[in-house]
């Protein structure tokens, strides 16, 4: 290797020289008062091949000494520990990590291509100024929850044991009761866990733990989608106390607009209906097995079919805020699009296929009678692009009249309500 | 030499042969005899100075109590008394194998 410590003492002054390991809580160990050894160039790095500064210390009664393995540079591209190489925020392995965050890092792993790409890496940390992350993983922003369901929420001090006393398994073990190694049954040779390879851990690939998380998370609960494109219905379960029309509305809103919620009191449920589909599936990614309302965790599932929904609805008409009218007007659920086995390209507009490529390029007419509610208060008419005259203002409206919750002046944050009833 | 309690089980091998010399030692030592084994250094002089001191009485070898031996500078291992030495597990220091020489 060209940088490593015996062949090329000529490239000293790049070496690596750290006054802190980047360390997990589980590798410290669970006191709080540590004595750490530190010891310039001790070793070189495991993966990339560099020397560094190595750190040793004793995470606990009956641990092994534990020390950094690989350095600084190699250990701030992968965001991992430097000694046990997991995840410093979910003390995941690196493949589980990448696997859930979408992030394809692909570091060259052969002699001067990765001597070349940690040297460019390491050029890159210095230059940054340490408060993001280089490479990859700056950029990976969303914080997983598949991720965070997987991390464990202890940490795993059984990791810090001593390795297993080879001399007692042949039964030579002359130490005895002060032999510091562990006289246990080592872990059988056939189990896939036995195998693990300090680069195939840290380049993501092959890694037999991250397989077995990931099979893991495969086999945990998961809400599908319906197939039914039309269904944007939920239903919502083990409601209990909280049964209220105004706690899911407050909480439902964010995914998406509510067209309907009907809730039965006797099976302690409520089905809550979206206006688009997207809204109800994101809501339901959100919510299930996650959403926790007074203390319980909500069952949520698809519903069935506008046609199919068996449940009686419930006299909510009167009750403010549930049975809202549909706005009239707005166009209503387009049909289905054709199947995709269709060899037409792109046939978006369900047009003849045989017409003139000039008519492609019209836009859709503005949708028949759109109407505009204005907010309560707003005297003056919007002005509107497309064209129909504005609506007249909410007063001359009859009342009861409210199509969204927005419009609703009991709701928060509406203005002052110039609404006569209620 | 005063009365020493000594143990009711038999000897090892070898005792026979080292008994008289012992014996003999244990007779014929004067003060003066002693100072001469001293200075010719059949006895340790610096680790018979420890032992006349307060808590050093049964140490087992000078390096267990050289600090610059160790890496954050403190005795070793075998000079912790048992009482505070919770894990109730043997322990052999490294330098001379001692278990435990205070306390």
């Amino acid at each position: 290797m060209a940088t490593s410590l015996g062949s090329n003492t000529y490239n000293r002054q790049n070496w690596e020289d750290s006054d802190f390991p980047i360390l997990c809580q589980t590798c410290l160990g669970e006191n709080p008062y540590i004595r750490m050894t530190k010891e310039k160039y001790g070793k070189e790095c495991k993966i990339c091949a560099r020397p560094f500064t190595v750190f040793r210390w004793c995470p606990g009664v009956r641990m092994r000494f534990k020390k950094t393995e690989v350095c600084q540079t190699c250990s701030k591209m992968k965001n991992v520990c430097q000694t046990c190489l997991l995840d410093l925020e979910y003390g995941l392995p690196i493949q589980v990590r990448d696997t859930g965050m979408s992030i394809k890092d692909d570091m060259p792993r052969s002699d001067v291509n990765k001597e070349y790409y940690t040297q460019n890496m390491e050029r890159e940390i210095q230059n940054s100024d340490g408060t993001r992350l280089v490479g990859m993983l700056g950029k990976a922003q969303n914080p997983s929850d598949m991720l965070l369901k997987l991390a464990r929420p202890t940490p795993y001090y059984k990791r810090n044991r001593p390795h297993i006393c080879s001399f007692w398994v042949k039964g030579e073990c002359k130490r005895g009761e002060e032999c510091p190694y562990r006289h246990e049954k080592p872990t059988d040779p056939d189990d896939p866990l036995a195998d693990q390879n300090i680069k195939d851990r840290y380049y993501g690939i092959n890694d037999p733990v991250a397989d077995k998380l990931l099979k893991r998370s495969s086999s945990m609960p998961r809400l599908d989608p319906p197939e039914d494109k039309s269904i944007t219905t939920l239903y919502i379960g083990g409601l209990g106390e909280s049964l209220t029309d105004s706690e899911l509305r407050n909480h439902f809103y964010q995914y998406g607009e509510i067209r309907t919620i009907t809730l039965v009191q006797r099976q302690q449920c409520a089905f809550i209906q979206f206006a688009t589909r997207q809204g109800a599936e994101l809501a339901a990614e959100k919510t299930f097995n996650k959403l926790i309302i007074n203390g319980r965790r909500l069952a949520v599932k698809w519903g069935r079919s506008q046609a199919a929904k068996g449940t009686d609805v419930k006299d909510g008409f009167d009750e403010m805020g549930t049975g809202l009218e549909p706005v009239p007007g707005l166009p209503t659920t387009l049909p289905p699009p054709p199947a995709l086995e269709e060899e037409a390209p792109a046939n978006y507009f369900n047009l003849d296929p045989s017409s003139s490529p000039a008519l492609m390029n019209i836009s859709l007419p503005p949708p028949p009678g759109l109407s505009n509610p204005l907010p309560p208060g707003f005297g003056a008419p919007m002005f509107h692009p497309m064209g129909p005259p504005p609506p007249p203002p909410m007063a001359l409206r009859p009342p009861g009249h409210i199509h969204y919750p927005s419009q609703d002046p009991q709701r928060m944050g509406a203005h002052a309500a110039i609404r006569h009833s209620d | 030499m005063p009365k020493v309690k000594r143990s009711r089980k038999p000897p090892p091998d070898g005792w026979e042969l080292i008994e008289p010399t012992l014996d003999e030692l244990d007779q014929k030592m004067r003060e003066e005899l002693y100072e001469y084994c001293i200075r010719e250094s059949y006895a340790d002089k610096n680790l018979i100075a420890k032992w006349k001191k307060q808590g050093y009485e049964n140490l087992c070898c000078l390096r267990c109590i050289q600090t610059r031996d160790t890496n954050f500078g403190t005795n070793c291992i075998c000079r912790v008394p048992k009482g505070k030495l919770e894990v109730g597990r043997i322990i052999e220091c490294t330098h001379c194998g001692c278990r435990g020489c205070s306390g």
